[in-house]
């Protein structure tokens, strides 16, 4: 059968021509379309690479600040804390203070008060005693005016006296 | 309303276009026999067989080719075909259309007898492989100048196909089966790929300048398949020869008779003979189809109007069927032969360490 006939010259034909384009394409195709390709391929893993690192960091800086938000949020609450309860404190204190002052005032005001006082008894006392002896001096004129009653009233001292002793 | 996109249009030119032409130049080249009656056989085989003209669509012309012989006393002849059309003879020269040689040039040398001498023609086949080589390196050198001016691109359109082709090969095939030697072995296996490929598509081509049965001839996938051979045993390492004729099988079978070395050198010698007819027989039996299925249409004739109308549907039909199916084929017998080659090159590509670690096994 002429069809399973190898044919010499197309057989030589054939080496010849695929060993040109063979050659060819070798030294001018081939290379430089494989370098591309793999150079391409490398290129777009490194930008998958570098995009998925991006995402990375920035889910990790989204988390970093929501982390810094929490954070100031919290020290807002907690300087907020402080400062009303140094109000209070501050409070607390002005009033302790000022019940203290209050209170030596007062304690000033009762002393002087009470010196006053015992100045003023001292005084009437004195006055009364005073009023008394000048009253008792018109009375002893008067009942020494009469000499019987004189002479009991001296026994009757007399006797006070030596039972005193 | 139903509107035509770009593509179906394109498909349906291309569905035209492999039907209309082999309808044609059937017709054109049946026209001849028409007085006594369609010789099926021969017109089938005058189609996958190679020839020294060209025939030209919508006309009984053909375009003649440089034959190159040389003759018993060792002369180089070259001349056109055209001399030698309608079996006239020149410079002892004719085309026999009987015996062993039919179809090719004889000669006749002193004494009268026939005698077949070395043929270099450039013959439609040759002139085929031609204009392959001029298509391929075209796109090729084409789309490394495109690689140049643009890096880091992806390329569009036709250069973008092309690329969809050399990753297929490359990153698919190559890659994961030569892995480190892939580089070494990519551009053989690149170019026999996509030479196989091409030269599959210009004969689905029916026309001018195509329609060459050339990967279903089986000189050329014996030329490919011994190159594939060659690849594979030149650049075979020390372990696979080794491998090849003192396997690691016991010593019996090895000494005094060699059963294991035979049986290793004789598969390696099936693999590129599997590769051959392997590619033949797929190729030539999608030409062979589309011609049986046509000349259905022309053997039925005979059997009146109405029958050969019903013959001509069902075999358009079923011709435009398989020619959809072959082209599919086109592409799956150049990626297979190519994979082949792959895995050939890479069995002989045989390491020391991977010795060691069968040895451990």
């Amino acid at each position: 059968m002429e069809l399973f006939k190898p044919e010499l010259g197309l057989s030589f034909w054939l080496l010849i021509l695929f060993a040109l384009l063979f050659i060819v394409a070798a030294k001018y195709v081939w290379p430089i379309i494989l370098k591309s390709v793999d150079d391409r391929a490398d290129l777009i893993d490194k930008g998958v690479g570098y995009a998925q690192e991006a995402q990375k960091q920035l889910a990790s800086a989204t988390e970093n600040a929501q982390k810094l938000l929490n954070d100031a949020h919290r020290q807002q609450v907690e300087i907020l804390q402080e400062a009303a309860q140094m109000k209070t404190r501050i409070i607390e204190e002005a009033r302790s203070a000022a019940s203290v002052e209050a209170k030596k005032v007062m304690d000033a005001a009762a002393q002087s008060i009470e010196q006053s006082r015992r100045a003023a008894e001292e005084q009437f006392r004195a006055e009364v005693s005073g009023f008394a002896l000048q009253i008792a001096e018109k009375l002893v004129r008067k009942e020494l005016s009469d000499d019987k009653k004189q002479k009991e009233i001296i026994d009757e001292m007399l006797k006070q006296i030596e039972k005193q002793n | 309303m139903y509107k035509l996109t770009n593509i179906n249009k394109r498909f349906i030119i291309l569905l035209v276009m492999l039907l209309v032409f082999p309808l044609t130049t059937l017709q054109a080249s049946s026209h001849a026999d028409e007085e006594e009656g369609l010789n099926v056989k021969e017109l089938i085989f005058h189609h996958l067989l190679d020839s020294y003209e060209w025939e030209l669509p919508c006309t009984e012309a053909k375009l003649p080719l440089p034959i190159i012989v040389r003759d018993y006393q060792g002369e180089w002849h070259i001349f056109s075909s055209a001399r030698l059309a309608h079996g006239a003879e020149y410079e002892g020269f004719t085309i026999t259309h009987e015996g062993d040689n039919s179809g090719k040039v004889v000669g006749i040398d002193a004494d009268g007898n026939e005698y077949r001498p070395l043929d270099f023609s450039i013959t439609k086949n040759v002139s085929e492989i031609m204009l392959a080589t001029v298509i391929i390196l075209t796109l090729l050198l084409s789309l490394a100048r495109w690689y140049k001016k643009n890096p880091n691109k992806a390329p569009r359109k036709l250069f973008g196909g092309v690329e969809l082709l050399i990753e297929m090969v490359y990153v698919e095939v190559i890659k994961p089966i030569l892995g480190a030697d892939a580089k070494r072995f990519a551009p053989y296996l690149l170019t026999i790929f996509f030479f196989i490929f091409t030269i599959n598509l210009i004969g689905m081509v029916t026309v001018f300048p195509g329609g060459a049965n050339l990967s279903g001839n089986i000189a050329v996938t014996l030329v490919l398949a011994l190159l594939t051979f060659l690849v594979v045993n030149i650049f075979g390492t020390k372990h696979y020869w080794k491998d090849l004729f003192w396997p690691e099988v016991p010593m019996f079978m090895k000494f005094p008779l060699p059963i294991m070395p035979v049986i290793e050198v004789f598969g390696a010698l099936t693999k590129p003979v599997a590769l051959m007819i392997r590619l033949f027989a797929n190729m030539m039996g999608g030409h062979m189809i589309t011609l049986v299925l046509i000349s259905l249409i022309f053997i039925f004739a005979a059997l009146g109007q109405a029958v050969q109308t019903g013959t001509a549907v069902f075999s358009i039909l079923f011709a435009l069927f398989m020619g959809v199916l072959h082209l599919l084929i086109c592409l799956i017998q150049a990626y297979v032969f190519t994979m082949l080659s792959t895995i050939f090159i890479g069995l002989a590509q045989i390491h020391g360490h991977k010795q060691e670690h069968k040895e451990k096994k």
